[in-house]
Parts: structure tokens; C-alpha cells; sequence
């Protein structure tokens, strides 16, 4: 077994164990999104969602800077994540800058951001294309077979978490929790804008104490997020670490 | 008001073909009066749910995600709602969906369908309820506090789930100390008041090109100064 193996592996452990117990959504897949960084050897790594209007919602996403939540968010009008979710097909692209022309808007974003090379994998429920994970790579070239492989198995990973926590086969399960899983990406962002606002930093800075807190406290990060947004949460105590993103 | 969201349960029903809806605000965290009811025994229904604190609609009003009962005779709803379930099944109604009308932490309401026949709707006619839901929430948003007597639908369904703007809604709640629901009505407030789409005026918000005041925001939309630009402090 190479190292590369035994990393996947052990990642692989982690995310089984995190699906046992009671877990939340959005921490579980802030921790798959890492993942994807480290195994695949990306740069950026995000969740996106359908909702039932057909819009692409990043749940989750590797790096909480603004440019790349944008570059995942205006998908919704072109680019590979929704291409893919259209067609529940890899769609790969090696190279941003010989897509000018089939996505310029995306490209030129994608380009400014520091990304050359990107790639989208289908989340998919049985016949159903629920979203997408969307990998950005700083470097132009096409991800490897196998590297393609372990993604898509991180992509299934990401799937079964969200409609992990009641069986599928119910009609309306997949609904509820696909609902429920946007609305507390929702309370996250909400809560980010609070925290900024409170001590005067960033959003993106705001995430990483929020984040930071959580983990530290052993709490789940929507929790967390629902103290700040009702005011009951212990603002110095957050707001304790440094606020300097790690990215 | 009332007549927009009386129309957007009817037709809700309707679309569904159900025996009938109904809407309830939210109070704080927890389900509150009932507001409007539409088909027979519907606002029995949904006065029951709200004496009794139970039901699908409390437990909707309490979570993130809709509540789906397909078969209200069945073991699992009567022991989950040993008053309400009897009380449904006695004015015919076999089958229900509470949808909680939520945005992360705003909570408007919940509305409820009923159906008199037991069985779960398909995908789309879920999908169809949750935008029926969408319609009822921005209705309810639009009318509450917003004193241009228009109904307060600005910006398109996109840009109400845009981070900036969920991002924006927290940072404004706290600008003006109010809560988010608060927040989200102004901000909404100003965008339509200045023509602008609302991720645009959120973008603003959030890299700090714009504040909300606690002196001006008391006008309404349209009116006065509103927000101050960070450049006029």
C-alpha cells in the first residue's frame, strides 16, 4: 500500500465514523471538502445542491474566500457544475483558457481567481442528479483516471451524508433532507455575517473563527451558528483565536 | 395581504389537489396563529394543531425540513400526535405536508396541505410545493413592516439563496439590532426601493460599501435617506 493509499484509506475511515453518530451536515461535508483537497490534490473543493427551482447552493466548500464561493455560485448561469448536473456526466476540463468560448463568463472568473484547470463530479441518488462536487485545480491538466475514481467515490461519501439520516426509499425523504441541508448552509452564512459585524472582520475571517470554535468546543457548527445569530453565544470566546485565515 | 396569501394557499390546493391549506405564522421558534385557512375543516385543523401544540405543522414550525405524513391512520402519527391524528382522521383528512417557511434562522410560518385520501405526492409535486411555499414566504416577508403598500417581491428566487445576501441579513441584524426576518425586509426593502437586484445591494453590505442605520432605516422604503454609503460618513 503506497502513502497515497493509506491516506485515502484512513480518510475514508474517518468520514465512516463521523456518519455514525448524531453529525452534522455541514460539518461532515467542511470535512469531506478537505479531504478532497488533500487526496486529490486539487486546490478548492465545493458541495453544490439542487434545490427544488433547479439552483446550484454551495453547502460546503474547502476555502470560505468570497471569489471562489462566487466562481461556484455563478454556475448557475454556465460552467462545468451545470453542465454536469444537466447531463449526471463527469464533465473535466484541463485547461479554463481554451473554454473561453463555451463559458466565457465562468472562464474569465475561474482565470481571475487562479484556477486553470477545473472538474465536476455527479452526485447522484439512483436516477436522480442531486448536485455536484466541483474541484479547481491552480495547475492546467486533466486529473487522472484514478484520482477521477476517488473523487467520485467522495462525491457518493457526500451524498449518503446528506441523505444519510433517514432511509431513501421513503417518498419525500430525499426532499426533506436535501431542505434541510440548505437551510443550514443557510443559518451558517447568516451567522457569518453576524460574527463580522460583531468584531469587525471579514466574513470569510468570521467563518474561520466560527469554525475554529466549533471544533475546539466539540460543538456542531450549526449550533454554534444559532447561538451567534440569537445572541447567546459567547462572542470573546470566538473570537479568542486569530482571526488570520488559514488559506 | 391577507388576500395574496389566501390566494397563494387556493391555489397551492388547487395544483395539489388536495382537500385544502393553510398557513401559520411562526412565533419565535414555535408555530403560531394560524393566519389563513383554505378548504372544509382546515382552520379546525389548524386551530387544533396550535391549542395542542402538536401535530405536523408544530413539528415543521420546530425544524429545517418539511414534515411528510402520507397515512395519518397509521401507528407511527397516531403515537407522534395522539390528539391531533384522531382529530384529523374524524374530519377526513388522511394524508398532510407542513412545509416550515424558514431561511436558516428566519422563520415565517408554516404551511400546511391537507389531503383526504392517504399516499405521498411524487417529486414534482413536492417540488411544486416547495415553490408554492417560496411564494407564500416572500408574501409574508413583503408584508411585514414594509409600509410601501406594495407587495415586497424584489430581486428573483436566485439571489434570495445568494450567500452575500444571507451574509448581509446577519451583518444588517446586527447594524440595526433586530432580529434577521427584520433584516431581511429591509434589506429587500432597499433594494426594491433603489431598483437594484438584492445580491448586488448585499455584495455592498458585505464589503462594507454600505451600512444600514438605526437612525434612518425607521423610514420607510423610498423614503428619506435610508442606508448611508460608507463614503458619506
Amino acid at each position: 500500500m503506497t502513502a497515497s493509499d493509506q491516506k485515502a484509506r484512513d480518510a475514508f475511515v474517518a468520514l465512516a465514523d463521523t456518519l455514525v453518530a448524531d453529525f452534522d451536515i455541514i460539518d461532515f461535508l467542511d470535512v469531506l471538502t478537505g479531504h478532497c483537497v488533500d487526496l486529490l490534490g486539487v486546490t478548492s473543493a465545493g458541495v453544490l445542491l439542487v434545490d427544488h427551482r433547479g439552483t446550484l447552493n454551495v453547502v460546503a466548500a474547502s476555502t470560505e474566500q468570497a471569489r471562489v464561493l462566487e466562481l461556484f455560485q455563478l454556475q448557475n448561469q454556465e460552467g462545468p457544475c451545470l453542465d454536469c448536473y444537466h447531463s449526471g456526466e463527469v464533465v473535466a476540463c484541463a485547461d479554463i483558457a481554451a473554454v473561453v468560448e463555451r463559458w466565457p463568463l465562468f472562464a474569465r472568473a475561474a482565470a481571475e481567481a487562479g484556477f486553470a484547470a477545473v472538474h465536476a463530479l455527479p452526485m447522484r441518488l439512483r436516477e436522480t442528479v442531486v448536485g455536484g462536487l466541483n474541484l479547481f485545480s491552480a495547475q492546467p491538466g486533466p486529473l487522472s483516471a484514478d484520482v477521477v475514481g476517488l473523487g467520485q467515490a467522495l462525491a457518493n461519501i457526500a451524498t449518503i451524508g446528506i441523505l444519510h439520516q433517514r432511509t431513501v426509499r421513503r417518498d419525500g425523504a430525499v426532499i426533506e433532507q436535501l431542505q434541510s441541508t440548505l437551510n443550514s448552509r443557510i443559518l451558517i452564512e447568516q451567522a457569518k455575517g453576524v460574527l463580522a459585524e460583531r468584531l469587525q472582520v471579514t466574513v470569510e475571517q468570521a467563518f474561520v473563527l466560527l469554525r475554529g470554535y466549533a471544533r475546539r468546543t466539540s460543538r456542531q457548527l450549526a449550533e454554534v451558528a444559532t447561538d451567534v445569530i440569537d445572541g447567546s453565544a459567547d462572542v470573546p470566546a470566538i473570537a479568542a483565536h486569530d482571526p488570520i485565515p488559514t488559506e | 395581504m391577507t388576500m395574496l396569501v389566501r390566494h397563494a394557499c387556493a391555489a397551492c390546493a388547487q395544483a395539489l389537489n388536495a382537500r385544502g391549506a393553510g398557513l401559520s405564522l411562526a412565533r419565535g421558534t414555535g408555530l403560531g396563529e394560524p393566519v389563513c385557512a383554505v378548504g372544509p375543516g382546515v382552520d379546525e385543523l389548524e386551530e387544533l394543531q396550535f391549542t395542542l401544540g402538536e401535530g405536523p405543522s408544530v413539528d415543521a414550525a420546530a425544524g429545517m425540513a418539511p414534515v411528510l405524513v402520507s397515512d395519518l391512520s397509521g401507528a407511527d402519527s397516531g403515537r407522534r400526535w395522539p390528539m391531533f391524528a384522531p382529530a384529523a382522521l374524524h374530519r377526513g383528512v388522511r394524508a398532510v405536508i407542513s412545509v416550515p417557511l424558514r431561511a436558516g434562522a428566519i422563520h415565517a410560518g408554516v404551511l400546511n396541505v391537507y389531503w383526504a385520501t392517504p399516499g405521498a405526492p411524487t417529486q414534482d409535486e413536492l417540488a411544486d410545493l416547495l415553490v408554492y411555499a417560496d411564494a407564500t414566504m416572500l408574501l409574508l416577508m413583503g408584508a411585514n413592516g414594509i409600509a410601501t403598500g406594495r407587495p415586497g417581491i424584489t430581486g428573483n428566487g436566485f439571489d434570495e439563496r445568494r450567500a452575500e445576501v444571507h451574509q448581509a441579513v446577519g451583518m444588517i441584524s446586527v447594524q440595526l439590532g433586530i432580529g434577521v426576518e427584520e433584516a431581511l425586509v429591509r434589506l429587500r426593502a432597499h433594494a426594491y426601493a433603489e431598483e437594484r437586484r438584492l445580491a448586488e445591494v448585499a455584495r455592498e453590505v458585505v464589503e462594507r460599501r454600505l451600512r444600514f442605520s438605526p437612525r434612518t432605516s425607521g423610514n420607510p422604503a423610498g423614503d428619506g435617506p435610508g442606508p448611508a454609503k460608507e463614503e458619506d460618513r
